[in-house]
């Protein structure tokens, strides 16, 4: 078989024949261009590359997908039925292009600030691509070199803003095979406090190709509670970056809920940085049929004092694949460090299967580090005793299935947005077995 | 410094009690790998075609291959011309015929070690396939082991005067293409012992072989292979202790187990190679392949390991669970101490149905060493109702060391049920200060507590080895407070 990186992808000559925001930035010229040459030099990972061992990219890289979106006209009661949360201020991209028209970005309370990327690049220097490692295999070289479109969110010092955020990106029908490249930049300020939830959906089975990378910036006690539910078409390619960087005594709060996609694959990836600083990474991946999942998860605890806590829960169904990587690791003299991790699957079907590594690098002594990992299906006792309280067989199986998944959702604090997930979440799961 | 570090200073100080060099002349192949060597040493032998057919497919596949580099180690690399691949005890006449014609010399040395050689041997109940180097110059027992029918000689006796065991189960379990080191050790083994236990017997004593490496700058290349027919039991016992040389010396060898219907192996590790000294210059590099096959339905092969030795450790005793409810075990200590870096673990493959699992593995990592856990639990898609328990814990003492866990776990089969916890900590002042409030020393409390963070594995060990292997702990760690 040829290695990926033999192959040709349209991805270095698409980035050559765009025009791409902010090619006026000597800065952004030369991050793109150095993407570019790592790009070249390695192109899409191959499994022999151990972070992606179990995700093939091939499928992916022999697509041919399209980078014009056609403009797209949505009706904006369309939106309502796909908005997750009732009350919130709304930065909505449709097919890759921010649609001002269906955001609702009217009366921002004071201190927060909203824009789309190509509005954001000026003064992004020096947090446009600090967070990220662009020589990491995978697609963050390919993001770099060809981002177009995102979110810039901007919160100022002391600010706690009430109203949650949604960032709602939409495929449509219009435009099959369309591949997005999103970058959205997320920065707070010192003891500044938002809520925000990424939104990932298609109106039809869509076939395209959503590549984003969410890069967080965290002062000292600032607090981001970060929400993403991917709930993607089952003919879409999901690949996602999730990178923060965080100082004292910050909080970030992760909860990442995959349900659609062929392939989804995210790299969530935390770098505590001053004393005291938290990470949350929570997840919920509810697979079925032929789709791929995989999340990698990686916490470094690079100073004393910091936490980490993480739960991730899977349900796999059909012919399903999940994988799951979590590595924690305490850099030398990171002294007091906790953390804990666990990941649960529950298998439902005959042919699906399940790969999971929890892995702990550990450099200090005075730690305490634990992570745990199980595979199993549902307990024939259970079953027992629900059927003997009149449960038929499908309801029963649902009520435990969903009450191995509802742990991941009573993590989350805030009820309505408990709510809003449990509702999606509800829906998808497996009627029996 | 504290008081404390000073402590953990002065125990981890302490002199590798184990080595001196024994003075006897041995005959060496000069340096360097060639085909013409692969041949020079299966002449030697006075091996059958078939063997040496072997031993070149293996090292022509060889010559095809990388040194693995996904472990969690660091190293210069090794230049394997610059390694004589065959050396002997020199041989008088043809050989010893008895312990009286065994050079004195050799003797000593096994007396320095605690090897029960003669008469200590049988009050021991212990019969010692000695290796010394890479010839195996005495055996003990093999008349009573005859009488039951049980092989247990040196394999390149084997080779000889059971070619078709050998035939039939050499490289079954690992095969000489299985990774870089196995098929080096498949083309140069020079000895190593071979264990048949015919159908429904039961192994009257603890099969024993002591390794020694000894002159320098010679790999060892050990072969060990264990066959366990029908209905049988075996228990075999492997320690070994190396005098102290500066150079780095190479250490692969290949342990195969196969385990027939309703057999059962339970293979026991003391592992006390030469560490290096405690700046990382010296000791030995252990890269070896160990694997079990549970073939018959029921059968069941456990591993216990004690690991303190070597500069590095690269190794996996692993089990393959074919047979119908077949059972792997592997309870593990690891002591790294020094510049010393372990990576090991192990793998279970569920082939079969109701297979079953254990792993215990306990990791202890002091001075500025790394010590890595690294496992595999596959269940494939046949494995129906296959079971595995995972725990990996690890004692960290002082600031400047690593531990480190990799588990791996591939599920394709629902009925499953695979656990796996990990934790890390370190011994706490808690701990000590409820022990030293009774009255021990800090010296005995950490002792006591090692010893206690050890025990799921220590007692898995048959008598004679516990005792060994708690005296071991002891010496690297006694003390040493982080």
């Amino acid at each position: 078989m040829k290695q990926l990186t033999e192959i040709t992808t349209p991805f270095g000559e698409v980035a050559s024949a765009k025009t791409l925001p902010g090619s006026e930035l000597g800065w952004l010229q030369q991050l793109r261009d150095k993407a570019r040459a790592q790009f070249e030099r390695h192109g899409l990972p191959a499994k022999k590359v151990e972070d992606w061992k179990y995700t093939s990219l091939w499928a992916l890289s022999q697509q041919g997908f399209s980078h014009d979106a056609k403009a797209v006209s949505l009706d904006k009661t369309e939106l309502s039925h796909v908005a997750a949360l009732e009350d919130a201020y709304r930065f909505v991209i449709v097919d890759g292009r921010f649609s001002a028209e269906l955001s609702e970005l009217e009366g921002l309370e004071e201190g927060l600030s909203i824009k789309p990327l190509v509005d954001g690049l000026e003064g992004a220097q020096t947090m446009l691509g600090e967070q990220i490692d662009v020589e990491k295999p995978g697609l963050n070289a390919i993001n770099t070199m060809l981002m177009h479109e995102g979110m810039v969110l901007q919160v100022q010092a002391g600010k706690t803003i009430n109203k949650p955020v949604e960032l709602l990106v939409i495929s449509t029908a219009e435009n099959q095979k369309l591949a997005s490249h999103l970058r959205n930049l997320i920065q707070l300020e010192a003891d500044a406090e938002v809520t925000l939830l990424e939104h990932y959906v298609s109106l039809a089975d869509t076939e395209g190709f959503t590549d984003v990378v969410t890069e967080v910036k965290l002062a000292e006690k600032a607090t981001l509670n970060h929400f993403k539910l991917q709930h993607e078409s089952l003919a879409h390619y999901h690949i996602a970056t999730l990178a923060s960087k965080q100082a004292a005594g910050s909080h970030w709060h992760t909860n990442n809920i995959s349900l659609g996609g062929k392939l989804a694959r995210n790299d969530i990836h935390s770098q505590l940085l001053g004393e005291e600083a938290h990470v949350t990474m929570d997840g919920l991946y509810l697979v079925t049929g032929d789709q791929h999942v995989d999340n990698h998860t990686r916490i470094d605890h690079a100073v004393p004092n910091t936490t980490s806590d993480e739960v991730y829960k899977g349900v796999l169904d059909g012919n399903s694949h999940a994988v799951f990587n979590g590595k924690v690791n305490v850099h030398k003299d990171a002294q007091k460090t906790d953390s804990s991790q666990s990941n649960k699957n529950l298998l439902l079907s005959r042919s699906c299967e399940i790969d999971t590594k929890p892995e702990l690098e550990i450099y200090a002594d005075d730690v305490k580090c634990a992570h745990g990992s199980t595979v199993g299906q549902i307990d024939e006792q259970h079953l027992f005793f629900l059927r003997a309280r009149g449960l038929d067989e499908t309801a029963a199986r649902s009520l435990l299935t969903y009450a191995f998944a509802v742990d991941v959702l009573q993590r989350i604090k805030s009820a309505p947005m408990r709510q809003a997930l449990s509702n999606v979440i509800e829906k998808r799961l497996p009627k029996g077995a | 410094m504290t008081d404390q570090s000073q402590q953990l200073e002065s125990i981890t100080q302490k002199e590798y009690k184990a080595g001196f060099v024994t003075d006897i002349e041995a005959e060496s192949l000069p340096p360097g790998l060639s085909e013409d060597v692969v041949r020079e040493i299966s002449r030697i032998k006075g091996e059958p075609e078939f063997m040496l057919e072997w031993r070149l497919k293996a090292y022509r596949h060889w010559l095809t291959m990388d040194t693995p580099e996904w472990a969690h180690v660091h190293y210069p690399e090794i230049d394997y011309q610059q390694i004589s691949y065959y050396s002997a005890p020199k041989k008088k006449d043809d050989g010893p015929k008895s312990l009286d014609e065994v050079d004195p010399e050799l003797l000593r040395t096994y007396e320095k070690l605690g090897v029960p050689l003669d008469e200590r041997a049988r009050l021991a109940g212990v019969a010692v396939d000695a290796v010394f180097d890479s010839v195996s110059v005495a055996s003990t027992f093999q008349d009573k082991l005859a009488e039951e029918g049980i092989i247990f000689m040196p394999i390149s006796q084997a080779v000889k005067e059971h070619p078709e065991l050998i035939e039939k189960y050499l490289g079954s379990v690992v095969p000489y293409k299985d990774n870089f080191y196995a098929a080096l050790n498949s083309a140069v083994f020079s000895d190593g012992s071979f264990v048949y236990i015919p159908k429904g017997v039961r192994c009257p004593m603890e099969l024993s072989t002591y390794f020694r490496i000894n002159a320098a700058n010679t790999g060892q290349f050990e072969r060990t292979l264990i066959v366990a027919d029908d209905d049988s039991y075996v228990s075999y016992l492997e320690g070994c202790t190396a005098p102290m040389r500066d150079e780095n010396q190479l250490h692969a060898a290949v342990v195969e187990l196969v385990a027939m219907d309703r057999a059962q192996i339970k293979y026991s590790t003391v592992q006390n190679w030469y560490p290096g000294d405690e700046n990382g210059k010296g000791g030995i590099y252990n890269f070896v392949t160990k694997r079990a096959a549970c073939r018959g339905e029921s059968s069941k092969v456990s591993w216990t390991q004690v690991e303190t030795g070597s500069a590095i450790t690269w190794k996996y005793p692993s089990v393959v669970l074919q047979g119908d409810n077949s059972i792997g075990e592997f309870y593990s200590v690891a002591v790294t101490n020094n510049m010393q870096q372990a990576d090991t673990g192990t793998k279970m493959i569920h082939l079969g149905k109701n297979t079953s699992s254990t792993i215990i593995s306990k990791g202890i990592s002091a001075g500025r060493s790394q010590n890595a856990y690294r496992g595999l639990v596959r269940v494939g898609p046949n494995a129906e109702n296959a079971r595995n328990y995972t725990e990996c814990d690890s004692l960290l003492m002082g600031d400047k060391c690593g531990a480190h866990t990799f588990p791996y776990i591939e599920v394709k089969n629902p009925t499953a049920k695979v656990e796996h916890e990990a934790s890390t900590s370190k011994i706490s002042e808690d701990q000590l200060f409820y022990c030293k409030q009774r009255g021990l020393d800090a010296e005995d409390a950490v002792s006591m507590i090692v010893n206690g963070f050890c025990k799921q594995v220590i007692r898995e060990l048959p008598m004679e080895f516990a005792v060994e292997a708690q005296n071991l702990l002891g010496l690297s760690l006694e003390g040493s407070v982080g």
